[in-house]
């Protein structure tokens, strides 16, 4: 059946415009990530001027990210109800508002609420969209342009660290305030360069064979909401809402989600405890400084790097693969680390680390795409963010008492190696158990439906397959007889 | 002088005749001058056989008292520990004494005595050393702070290969000579050892050390109290706003702060009673935070931070700028424009390609729905024959 829409409709264009969105995405990447880690120049200053220890001030950082994080999915679902463009604007301008107010703070806790938690909330609507749009523009090359948009955390950093405290010397942190206010404004700009994109697989139009077509209408059918009457208007927002998150009870997604909270887990105490571990074995802290800046810009490099790399033909089918891979090697370096005792060994640490650390980052996005689909990735990566909240928040102060209690940091490394290997291999074993059901299912199939045996071209066979997929719970009811699912 | 009767009696009288008067009044005078010799004679002769007591000793300081009990003879005063009780009272006597005899030789190998140091025991002990060797061309120094009085004991060691015994060992302070000073030579290795202790503020300086001063081999002690660290850059903050200048000492504890304004010349202390502007206060001895609130342009300048220690003071400075809100609202106010520009051309660019998109699509749209006529019209030509043959089939 041909659906007479107005709306074109197209497939992901890898080029053209969707270069233009890549750069929107990568100033969101500063203005958000950015400028929440030059937050934390300005906490000395607070210090100073509030008369407050370190503890107090710290509590800034924490409720940004934490607001971030925690916000996302309602980034998604404002994105997804009114335009991406309109919620990244509307982000932006909460953020900016928050940054302007927080200028004219005259205790801490006006900086928790303006500071914390109205631009913490304005980066979040901001985002999950901007790198949900990104996804929609490439198919081909998308590994590489996620490369390329969130290498602006790691470049942003560079950047903006100098200049944030050449603005507090100059105009002191009130004036410094102001300024990045309007410089966080610029996020409506990028707000303005999302233009909506309608893809192919958006929509229900007959593309691929005849079974698929009959199956997904059926689906279409049991759905509640099929009519666009008064009544039914706030029913739908609630099934609008159940179809978007319908993703959640996948079991692919499930599992990609708790590997998701344990590599959350394991990665964020590094940035914190690598310049106290260093000094603590006796390197300087002008070096440990140094490992620092190493990290941050390799990072930036693994980020571009394998973007590209995974982009190529020979690894595009196995960027799962690439993920977790990535993923297991930083758990091994974090469980190398209380070995290496001197600078010269810290170094190569930095670099690898480093790399894979951007690695995986660039990768994220990739691999959801790869289970959700375009259609709910914005949805996706909010919940998919949101989940990187709670670890982010608790495993530094737990690496701390663990270094605290035990009285070196072997502990504390050693618990956040296991977890990322842990939860690189959940998602290999994932992926195994996956193949196999695939490929008995597969042989099972061909069995006992012979129709489908005069079909034999691969693209069939490969539809008739990830038909299998995306119905994963509902194959195993099939009453294919002789089947019994072990 | 006693009354006399004679005059007394003269003047009863209705007198001599005045011609006779000024003889008779000469004449009785040196009769009671006569009287007076007979009485006794308390006038001071020369002392220089009687035994003067202590007391009049201090008295009469210029004095040379010789005593057969007694004798100390005293060689140049330059190199003996004289106990300082008695070089303020005598210092410009001889004492002579047959008893005890303490005949002093040129100090270099006599130990200093404990006398000095046991009087400064409640002082802190500090050691420092600098070792030297004959091949050392730099002179070496060493940096010390120090915050209260202290005994001092400064080591030099020297090591070379040849004859220790010939190199000359000299120590000073600034240019001055020093005296009581200890040489010891082990092994191949020359120590000199130098104590004292350090009470007031003029005792701080650089103390060196020489082995044959020709030769620039010398070691240097400078002490000075300790340093305290202000702000290098200046502080920038906006009128009517409030500002924490803060002063601090690393290592030491000062007994006091004081804060001044003004430059380094000519400094004005702060009204610090003036409680809703200044307020100073400091959580720890090491620190101190000077708050002033409700700023003005007047204010602004450099202000300046006494540390008072024991052995004297260290300053250091804090500069203040203050500007008014509108200097980083320009900036401010520049990004927002720039930002409403580029959200204008490139909305404004969207809906222009969008109009261009819908003319071209209204056109393709015909085509398609055209395309889409000509499909049912196939499709229902393809059921035809279907039925047809059904028909045939059923017929």
């Amino acid at each position: 059946m041909a659906k007479g829409t107005r709306v074109r409709s197209t497939s992901p264009p890898d080029g053209g415009w969707g270069w233009m969105i890549v750069a929107g995405c990568f100033l969101v990447t500063i203005c958000t990530r950015a400028v929440t880690r030059c937050i934390s120049i300005f906490f000395v200053e607070f210090q100073t001027y509030f008369t407050q220890d370190y503890a107090q001030t710290a509590w800034i950082h924490s409720i940004i990210d934490c607001v971030t994080m925690l916000c996302a999915p309602l980034g998604s679902v404002v994105s997804n109800h009114l335009s991406c463009q309109v919620g990244i604007m509307l982000g932006g301008l909460l953020a900016s508002t928050g940054l302007i107010l927080g200028s004219f703070a005259t205790n801490l806790k006006h900086l928790y609420l303006t500071l914390g938690v109205l631009t913490g909330l304005g980066f979040a609507l901001c985002y999950s969209p901007a790198i949900a749009m990104v996804g929609k523009y490439f198919s081909r090359r998308k590994a590489l342009a996620y490369g390329i948009a969130m290498s602006g955390s790691g470049i942003g950093t560079f950047v903006l660290a100098p200049v944030v405290q050449l603005l507090i010397e100059q105009f002191s942190w009130r004036g410094a305030l102001l300024i990045l206010g309007g410089f966080v404004l610029n996020l409506c700009v990028c707000g303005a360069l999302m233009r909506p994109i309608t893809l192919k697989e958006d929509q229900t139009t007959p593309e691929r064979n005849p079974i698929s077509r009959t199956q997904k209408q059926d689906f279409k059918r049991v759905a509640p909401c099929s009519t666009l009457t008064k009544k039914c208007v706030q029913t739908c927002l609630c099934c609008s809402l159940q179809q978007e998150y319908s993703f959640l009870l996948m079991s692919d997604f499930v599992v990609l989600a708790i590997s998701v909270l344990f590599m959350a887990y394991g990665c964020s105490p590094l940035f914190v405890y690598l310049v106290p571990y260093a000094v603590s074995v006796g390197v300087s802290h002008q070096q440990a400084a140094f490992l620092m800046s190493i990290l941050g810009v390799i990072d930036i490099v693994g980020n571009i790097t394998f973007g590209w790399l995974t982009d190529r033909r020979c690894l595009k089918n196995y960027r799962y693969v690439c993920y977790l891979f990535a993923v297991g090697l930083d758990g091994l370096c974090y469980l190398c680390l209380p070995m290496l005792q001197s600078f010269p060994l810290l170094v190569p640490f930095s670099c690898t680390f480093g790399y894979f650390d951007g690695a995986y980052v660039t990768l994220i996005p990739v691999v959801t795409a790869e289970i959700v689909g375009t259609t709910s990735l914005s949805s996706a990566l909010g919940v998919v963010y949101f989940l990187h909240a709670v670890p982010y928040l608790v495993s530094p102060p737990i690496a701390g008492w663990l270094v605290d209690t035990t009285g070196s940091y072997t502990a504390a490394f050693l618990l956040c190696g296991f977890s990322m290997i842990f939860s690189s291999v959940l998602l290999g074993f994932a992926r195994l158990v996956k193949k196999r059901k695939k490929t008995q299912l597969r042989f099972l199939a061909k069995e006992s439906d012979p129709k489908l045996q005069l079909w034999t071209n691969g693209s069939v066979a490969y539809s008739v397959a990830r038909e299998l997929d995306h119905k994963d719970d509902q194959c195993v009811a099939l009453t294919v007889p002789g089947y019994n699912p072990t | 002088m006693r009354a006399l009767p004679g005059l007394r009696g003269l003047r009863g009288l209705r007198g001599p005749p005045p011609a006779l008067r000024l003889p008779l009044l000469l004449l009785c005078l040196l009769a009671s001058e006569r009287r007076s010799w007979a009485d006794g004679n308390t006038t001071a002769s020369p002392l220089t056989s009687l035994p003067i007591p202590e007391v009049m000793m201090t008295k009469y300081s210029n004095l040379s008292l010789k005593s057969q009990n007694i004798s100390l003879t005293a060689s140049p005063l330059t190199s003996l520990p004289i106990p300082e009780v008695m070089m303020t009272k005598y210092s410009n006597l001889s004492l002579k004494s047959q008893n005890i005899s303490l005949t002093a030789s040129p100090l270099t190998s006599l130990p200093i005595p404990e006398v000095m140091m046991t009087k400064y025991s409640n002082l802190f002990l500090e050691s420092h050393n600098i070792s030297l060797t004959e091949h050392s061309s730099v002179p070496v120094e060493k940096n010390i702070t120090l915050e209260r009085p202290s005994a001092i004991e400064l080591t030099c060691q020297f090591t070379t290969s040849g004859d220790v015994n010939s190199i000359n060992v000299t120590w000073k302070k600034g240019d001055e000579q020093l005296k009581n000073y200890h040489v010891n030579a082990t092994g191949g290795i020359l120590y000199t050892q130098y104590k004292f202790p350090i009470i007031n503020s003029e005792q701080l300086g650089s103390y060196s050390c020489f082995f044959e001063e020709e030769k620039e081999r010398r070691g240097t002690f400078n002490f000075g109290v300790p340093e305290v660290q202000g702000k290098n850059k200046p502080l920038i903050t906006y009128v009517g706003d409030s500002v924490v200048l803060v002063c601090k000492c690393q290592h030491c504890a000062p007994l006091n702060w004081t804060w001044y304004s003004g430059n380094r010349s000519v400094q004005v202390p702060l009204d610090v009673h003036m409680n809703d502007k200044y307020v100073i206060n400091g959580t720890n001895a090491n620190e101190t935070r000077l708050k002033i609130m409700q700023l003005s342009e007047d204010d602004k300048g450099s202000y300046w931070c006494h540390a008072m220690f024991q052995l004297g003071e260290s300053q250091e400075s804090v500069e203040l700028v203050v500007i008014s809100y509108l200097v980083p609202l320009k900036p401010f106010l520049g990004i927002v424009v720039e930002v409403i520009l580029l959200v204008a051309i490139i909305l404004f660019c969207e809906m222009h390609t969008q109009k261009k998109k819908m003319h071209t699509d209204d056109g393709k749209e015909f085509e398609q729905v055209e395309q889409l006529k000509s499909d049912d019209s196939n499709g229902i030509e393809n059921n035809a024959p279907r039925h047809r043959k059904n028909e045939a089939m059923s017929q």
